[in-house]
């Protein structure tokens, strides 16, 4: 009984802790979030807008002091060295990170993230990285592509480090509009998933079901067959 | 006589975690290049899971006896698990099915070696609050590479519950069955 007290403390606890952070679950495997979709893949089930961000930079001394530009939601992020922009005559140079509201596939190229429009009022003068999520929806890109406009050509740019799971970084010596992707001469496969999204509250409904309908008789048998041993003892001493 | 028996748990006990936290950062450093994550996931599992060799059955938590009511007990630690998230499922990612083969090879690896042989060597070494306790911060240390620091707590909680199990039980077949259902659920 003691033990089953315990036990009963540990998984209130657990339960507390893993409240207290987003998803409440975590391995490793996957993603924490979900990605938040312009043009949402069939098997993406709900889905959340993905958010813009703006970013002021301070100038100091005519130079503009490091900082990152990033969506709401993290999806991207864009990280200036001191003195990235040409400021002359600025106090302050202002950063905008926008999705776009289309999902436009340039030829050979197959998008797996959303597009981002990132313009800032002042031209660039060193390289930037950007760093993009993606989703375990669709197939890991190969790189990170720009553009000056999302219906012209597409640009492959240079590939940083290795990082985080789900997480590609490059450098940019330009703004304009980013995405995600790998070349691609035909249609990528579907991407199958297991559990999650909308299926886990009725994974654990159904494993509730198990445990009671199973556990019980299980439990009662075992009682039964633990009273009736104890009776057998006592035939046996009389 | 006594201090010597007890040195050489100690030696176990330390080559265990030691080994265990070698082969679970090795695993998550290999897994963030997206070409080896799967490679990595399975070979990390097996890696782990070689740490239970030798080991007897029983003191692994592997007996047979009430098997039926382990696995019950296996899907409502799993049911404990996916609780928080299933209570906010607009936020829960889906686990690609590609990798959920890797995912079933880590918690197998990972009950075994964390709830298996790591706490029969702190068992044998410090009885069960020894076991316990420090499967417990073995495990939460394990992950620190792989999850970020706010989810440590969470993580540790998970461990202890666990761990907690093994000792209540003596059993592992319920950590294996709980870790496995939750991972593929998510």
């Amino acid at each position: 009984m003691k033990r089953l007290a315990v036990l009963a403390a540990a998984a209130i606890a657990y339960v507390l802790a893993a409240w207290m952070v987003t998803p409440g679950f975590y391995d490793g495997f996957g993603p924490l979030q979900p990605y938040n979709w312009t043009c949402p893949p069939p098997q993406a089930g709900a889905n959340t807008k993905p958010s813009s961000g703006h970013t002021d930079i301070k100038v100091i001394d005519g130079k503009s002091d490091a900082n990152s530009a990033y969506t709401q939601d993290g999806q991207i992020v864009i990280g200036f060295l001191p003195d990235s922009f040409d400021a002359a005559g600025k106090s302050s140079i202002s950063v905008d990170v926008a999705p776009l509201n289309t999902c436009p596939q340039p030829k050979g190229v197959q998008f797996v993230t959303n597009i981002y429009k990132i313009t800032a009022d002042a031209p660039l003068k060193k390289r930037a990285n950007v760093t993009m999520l993606y989703s375990n929806l669709e197939p890991h890109p190969d790189a990170i592509y720009r553009a000056d406009d999302p219906s012209g050509a597409w640009t492959v740019l240079e590939r940083s480090q290795q990082g985080q799971p789900y997480t590609i970084f490059a450098s940019t010596d330009k703004l304009g509009y980013f995405a995600a992707g790998y070349v691609a001469s035909s249609p990528p496969p579907g991407a199958v998933t297991v559990g999650g999204g909308q299926t886990l509250p009725i994974i654990v409904a159904v494993l509730i079901v198990v445990v009671v309908l199973a556990g019980l008789p299980l439990a009662v048998m075992r009682r039964r067959r633990s009273a009736a041993g104890d009776q057998e003892d006592e035939e046996d001493e009389a | 006589m006594i201090s010597a028996v007890r040195s050489r748990s100690a030696l176990r006990a330390g080559l265990v975690a030691s080994y265990i936290l070698l082969v679970e950062w090795t695993r998550v450093l290999l897994a963030q290049d997206s070409h080896f994550t799967v490679a990595a996931l399975l070979l990390g599992g097996a890696a782990l899971a070689v740490v239970a060799l030798g080991w007897p059955a029983n003191g692994l938590g592997l007996g047979k006896s009430h098997l039926a009511l382990r696995v019950i007990g296996g899907l409502a630690l799993g049911a404990v698990l996916l609780l928080p998230a299933a209570a906010r499922s607009g936020a829960v990612p889906l686990l690609p099915a590609g990798l959920a083969a890797a995912a079933i090879a880590v918690s197998v690896g990972e009950e075994l070696a964390f709830r298996g042989a790591l706490y029969a060597a702190l068992d044998e070494l410090g009885g069960a609050p020894v076991a316990v306790a420090g499967s417990t911060l073995i495990w939460t240390v394990a992950h620190a590479l792989s999850h970020p620091p706010e989810f440590l707590g969470a993580v540790a909680a998970a461990g202890l519950l666990l761990a907690l199990w093994r000792w209540a039980c003596k059993d592992l077949v319920a950590p294996i069955v709980g870790h496995v259902v939750a991972d593929l659920a998510l």
